[in-house]
């Protein structure tokens, strides 16, 4: 029997549901989401899954090519490299480190950025405009060589580099945090909050912070992609992950020798790391348009 | 009014020198090794050399002089020596820094040339096939990872193809003398009979990395040109003078680009920062002989003041070109000269 | 400055570019392009040992008073025409070339030809701590690890085109060590201008000798150029100049040679041999070559100072994995430092083979049966004797990890790890010797000698005075049975003492392509490319 509708009711969505409702249509954007949940499932439990020991070097199977050619073994899908180790366990093994890693130096950076963010939002004056410049000099400086700067100081090593990379996301965060802060400062209902009673940290925590958590969630984004741009990038340039970590920067500079004999090598780990960026940025782009299409409705 | 803006951001700009000056003289002491090697780059200092060294750095004294005299000899040009070559930092970075420089103001123009025609065209066919088509292709530039991008470029157009060569600024069998530091500038001011062989060979070297530099600035020049432009089309102004009987193109180009393309002047400035970090990439992989290069060769060969008088020059380039951008974006914007 | 032609030109240049052609040809500008792996660490090849720099600089800038024939290793007269040596063995004497010129650059014009006092002041500089040269280097690694301040009494002009060397004691080696690169000869007129001007560094920076090529220009990590010697004393240089490119990174130096950046490039990755001699622009020269490429423990830490665990280490090492690998089957397992073609060689009874039982036993008798942590030194660049250092310390890293040893790979950029290793900072290093003449005295000596641990060419910083007993003794004599005898004592003794592990003998192979003629290899000493000519 058909439901009757005997009075107006509004059927209001919650937040989070209309999103979805703008982020779903989006089909790239949606695909970009299947991407990240896959790539962080096995960023999660990759070391149970590996087809083989990443680290366990034959010397019978050098440069072995990938199965779906002639020379290929089933049992390497993607090959070896120059030293025998299975192409696809490493693959498998790098999302941990390239990707697993970004997304903790993301979260870390985060974090920081919003302690020091709202210190800086909720304050005024003086203090808050020598915060603010002290901050331009942390963005002036690029990321790469301030990363130059910690392992300079702190040795090579991949853990050093999650410090750099950490450090240099900091000021984009703070940045945006506070001028988020400051936009939510200038809205009526947190002069009523006022008006009311509620002293800063009140404020910060019942009204703030739930309003601006969304545009955490998109700086987030755009703050992931670079991450793992230049983790990979460090690896790459060798003062990042060193051998015989699987990270796939790294893994790129080590096969760059074998280039011409076995391109895939050097091609696979590259395409990886351009598709999580890739989904990042679908991700993070669906997530605009859905909030901006969100507002608008 | 514009005084007092200049005056605020001049001693704003002060202010970013003092705190980068103090992060420069804190890593003397945060890099490892003996800090009298940190601080004047010698190698190997005799006990006499010690002493005297002691009393000029003021290491006895507290930091605070210690710094002031810090301060004083960057200001002096008298710059720690470099590990590995004993030549006075400044020195070598003067050298190495126009080839950066050039490197990266043909990627910016190339990405401005490209880039912005790109985005008003994705923005005037919004939502059409073009510009969805526009829009995926600077998605896919702006995830490319830059290294790699560079590597196919090169197995595409040098190896394969043959059409470029893979690395340097300028064949080694042309003598040019080092001029300006300009490539291009230096053949044209040389009088050598081989000129226009050397001109075309320096411009087929800077092809392949002023493509890959300017990948990552155009996808953002077009995605940014995009939504400002949108956004300015959607104003009431625009439909008004559509109304009144304007062309589309009249439209554009007369009320449409000036605002739209404000905000763009402002977002180079930011993105410079991240400029050079990919100037610094290209340049390791093209072996470009600019700066970047020469900063991260230091850091294989732990050369601890270069990388500091590195830090300082490239920081004090980055606050140059900000500030300049910030002028500009000001000049050219009313609204926000009310600071 | 009227900029529009300036942009018209770039325009255009940018407009016809898909119409060029594959290299930048040119018919104005001629020259050799040879693409180095490192910047040298000076000009003067008496203060220096690595091969890097000896190829950038040796055979080019200078000459020396007798050369080495690359077929038979027997020594031949260069800037030395004839030579004459005492019946007691203890003094030398030159008969010089005459009306061989030196170098005209824009910082020098010599007067004269070289004399004897050119000779006397280049050996002279090494000798004397009074000569004002002498301090103007840090130090002359190879004489030093040769022991030559000991052995030479005085270098005298005996008249205009003749010298005498007076020795200590007699030396068997002594004129094989006058052949190799290291004791190229200087301008002693240049010195007293340099003297004069206060500028002594320059001595090994700006150089003058009176090699092919004379000095024009040095970009530090990026480029030397070299003009060539108009009056070259041997034969008319075709090259008008020699450009020496500085690429580290083994793939861009392989991608510059087939872009035809590059005419030459040494050593190259032996995994693209084949596909480059299957190319019919390239030329790959082989040769076996007096090499060897070993791994060398610091003695003086521990607990390298411990012989069962240097054995232990040596057991564990699957060298014919290393063979595979990293060499690509084009080398022959080292059991000792000499290689099998030098005539001091016998077949080593006590090989020691791949047997991680034995290493796990040996270390428990050392008293480390739960084994321990340890660095390995890779080299950053390819040598002749190593063609991959880091991919060789991963396997072996392996190898040690069966045995319950963690180690870890340590490396820098080669002139920072040469600095470094001369300080003693490694646990132990992967690196190698290449022959500069033909004695096994140039093997034995530089690299385990006590005087060698000092000068800093010993990377084992092992120093025991039987073994250095065995080589003076060696020295003493010129029957070659005899000495013979005495070498092969030394190998018995540095295999049973195991302070480096020897790893391979490599063969030697260069690329260049088929427009380059007149390059061959030279299996002692740096490149030459005196008789290299270049068809267009």
């Amino acid at each position: 029997m058909k439901k009757i509708r005997l009075y107006y009711e509004e059927h209001n969505k919650g937040p989070m549901k209309l999103l979805w409702q703008h982020f779903a249509p989006q089909h790239f954007a949606f695909f970009g989401l299947i991407a990240l949940l896959v790539l962080v499932s096995l960023a999660l439990i990759t070391p149970v899954l590996t087809p083989h020991d990443p680290y366990l070097q034959n010397s019978q199977l050098l440069l072995l090519a990938p199965s779906w050619q002639e020379s290929g073994l089933v049992s390497y899908p993607l090959g070896t490299d120059d030293l025998g180790r299975d192409l696809m366990s490493r693959l498998m093994l790098g999302t941990s480190y390239t990707f697993g890693l970004a997304i903790l130096a993301v979260l870390g950076s985060l974090l920081i950025g919003l302690i020091l963010g709202c210190l800086s939002g909720m304050s005024k004056g003086v203090k808050s405009s020598i915060f603010n410049h002290l901050l331009d000099l942390a963005l002036t400086i690029p990321s790469l060589l301030l990363a130059i700067v910690i392992v300079a100081v702190l040795g090579p090593g991949l853990i050093n580099t999650i410090w750099a990379i950490m450090l240099a996301l900091l000021p984009q965060f703070v940045h945006g945090i506070r001028n988020a802060i400051m936009q939510q400062l200038k809205l009526d209902y947190v002069t009523a909050y006022r008006l009311d009673g509620a002293n800063n940290r009140q404020l910060l925590f019942s009204v703030i912070l739930p309003n601006i958590w969304e545009q955490l969630v998109l700086m987030g984004t755009m703050a992931l992609s670079t991450a793992v741009l230049d983790i990979a990038a460090l690896g790459f340039l060798g003062i990042g992950a060193q051998s015989p970590t699987p990270e796939w920067g790294s893994m790129i500079a080590d096969s760059l020798d074998a280039i011409y004999l076995a391109p895939w090598t050097v091609a696979l780990p590259g395409l990886l790391i351009f598709t999580t960026v890739l989904a990042i940025n679908l991700v993070g782009d669906g997530l605009r348009v859905a909030m901006k299409k969100r507002r608008e409705n | 009014m514009m005084l007092h803006y200049l005056l605020r951001r001049l001693f704003l700009l002060a202010f970013v020198f003092v705190a980068l000056t103090i992060f420069a003289f804190s890593l003397n002491y945060l890099f490892p090794g003996d800090v009298l090697s940190n601080f004047t780059g010698l190698r190997y200092i005799s006990p006499e050399q010690e002493t005297a060294l002691r009393r000029i750095l003021g290491l006895d004294q507290s930091y605070l002089q210690q710094y002031i005299y810090f301060v004083r000899r960057i200001l002096d040009g008298q710059w720690a020596l470099s590990f590995s070559s004993q030549q006075n930092v400044l020195t070598e970075i003067l050298l190495v820094m126009p080839a950066t420089l050039e490197l990266a103001s043909y990627a910016l123009l190339l990405s401005m040339l490209l880039g912005i025609p790109l985005g008003i065209l994705a923005a005037v066919r919004k939502d059409k096939w073009l510009d969805k088509l526009i829009s995926a292709l600077a998605l896919v530039g702006y995830s490319l990872p830059v290294f790699w991008w560079a590597l196919l470029l090169i197995m595409l157009f040098s190896l394969t193809l043959g059409l470029l060569p893979t690395s340097g600024r300028l064949s080694l069998l042309y003598e040019i003398d080092h001029v300006t530091g300009f490539m291009l500038v230096d053949i044209l001011l040389s009088d050598v009979s081989y000129q226009q062989a050397a001109l075309k060979d320096a411009i087929r070297h800077l092809l392949l990395p002023a493509v890959v530099l300017a990948t990552y600035p155009t996808t953002v020049m077009i995605r940014f040109t995009r939504d400002s432009m949108v956004e300015v089309l959607e104003q009431n102004y625009i439909k008004t003078a559509r109304a009144k009987g304007l062309t589309r193109l009249q439209v554009l180009f007369t009320h449409g680009l000036r605002n739209a393309l404000l905000p763009v002047t402002r977002q180079i400035g930011l993105q410079f920062s991240a400029l050079i970090t990919l100037a610094m990439i290209t340049e390791v992989i093209f072996s470009w002989p600019g700066i970047g290069r020469w900063l991260i060769d230091s850091i294989y060969q732990r050369n601890f003041p270069a990388i500091q008088g590195g830090v300082l020059a490239v920081s004090c380039l980055v606050i140059v070109v900000n500030m300049l951008t910030e002028i500009l974006h000001t000049l050219f914007n009313p609204l926000a000269r009310r600071f | 400055m009227n900029y529009y032609p300036h942009l018209l030109t770039l325009l255009c240049g940018s407009l016809w570019l898909s119409g060029c052609d594959t290299a930048p040809q040119s018919t104005a500008v001629q020259g050799l392009v040879y693409c180095a792996e490192g910047s040298p660490e000076s000009f003067n090849p008496q203060l220096v040992t690595s091969g890097t720099t000896i190829d950038a600089i040796s055979q080019h800038l200078y000459d020396r008073l007798l050369d080495i024939d690359p077929d038979t290793g027997n020594l031949l007269p260069a800037l030395a025409s004839s030579w004459h040596v005492s019946p007691d063995g203890l003094s030398y004497r030159f008969r010089l070339k005459n009306n061989v010129e030196f170098h005209h650059t824009g910082y020098f014009q010599p007067s004269r030809p070289f004399t004897a006092e050119d000779v006397v002041f280049t050996f002279e500089r090494v000798l004397s701590v009074a000569n004002p040269f002498h301090h103007a280097a840090a130090e002359y690694p190879y004489f030093d690890s040769v022991d030559w301040r000991q052995l030479v009494k005085r270098v005298t002009a005996v008249s205009e085109h003749e010298v005498e060397f007076v020795l200590t004691r007699p030396d068997s080696s002594f004129l094989s060590t006058l052949a190799t690169d290291f004791a190229a000869i200087l301008s002693a007129e240049y010195a007293a201008q340099l003297q004069q001007q206060g500028h002594l560094e320059q001595l090994d920076q700006l150089p003058v000798g009176t090699g092919p090529f004379y000095f024009r220009h040095y970009q530090k990590d990026v480029m030397i150029r070299y003009y060539r010697h108009p009056n070259y004393w041997r034969q008319q240089v075709q090259l008008p100049q020699l450009l020496i490119d500085i690429v580290p990174d083994n793939t861009k130096r392989l991608a510059k040679l087939l872009t035809k950046e590059c005419d030459v490039a040494p050593i190259p990755r032996l995994a693209e041999l084949s596909l480059l001699s299957k190319k019919p622009d390239f030329v790959v020269d082989a040769q076996t070559s007096m090499n060897v490429g070993y791994w060398a423990f610091n003695t003086q830490k521990p607990p390298f100072n411990q012989v069962k665990v240097r054995q232990a280490l040596a057991y564990a090492i699957n060298k014919q994995n290393i063979l595979q690998a990293v060499y690509f089957g084009q080398a022959q397992v080292a059991d000792s430092l000499l290689p099998p073609t030098s005539w001091a060689y016998q077949q080593n009874r006590q090989i020691q083979g791949y047997d991680p039982a034995k290493a796990r036993q040996l270390l428990a008798e050392a008293g480390y049966s739960q084994g321990f942590q340890m660095d390995i030194w890779a080299m950053p660049v390819q040598r002749l004797y190593n063609p991959n250092a880091l991919k060789m310390a991963e396997l072996m890293q392996a190898d040690l990890a069966q045995v319950g040893i963690k180690s870890k790979i340590v490396s820098y950029e080669w002139n920072t790890f040469r600095r470094k290793l001369r300080l003693g900072e490694h646990d132990s290093v992967l690196i190698g010797w290449s022959a500069d003449s033909a004695d096994p005295d140039n093997f034995l000596r530089p690299l385990l000698s006590c005087a060698a641990a000092v000068s800093g060419s010993n990377r084992a910083n092992w120093c025991d005075p039987l073994y250095d007993d065995l080589l003076a003794k060696a020295v003493l004599t010129t029957d070659i049975t005899v000495r013979r005898g005495f070498y092969q004592a030394a190998q018995q003794y540095q295999s049973e003492q195991m302070p480096l592990v020897p790893i391979a003998h490599s063969k030697r192979f260069q690329v260049h392509n088929s427009k380059v003629s007149g390059i061959k290899i030279n299996p002692y000493g740096g490149i030459s490319f005196a008789n290299a000519g270049k068809v267009l």
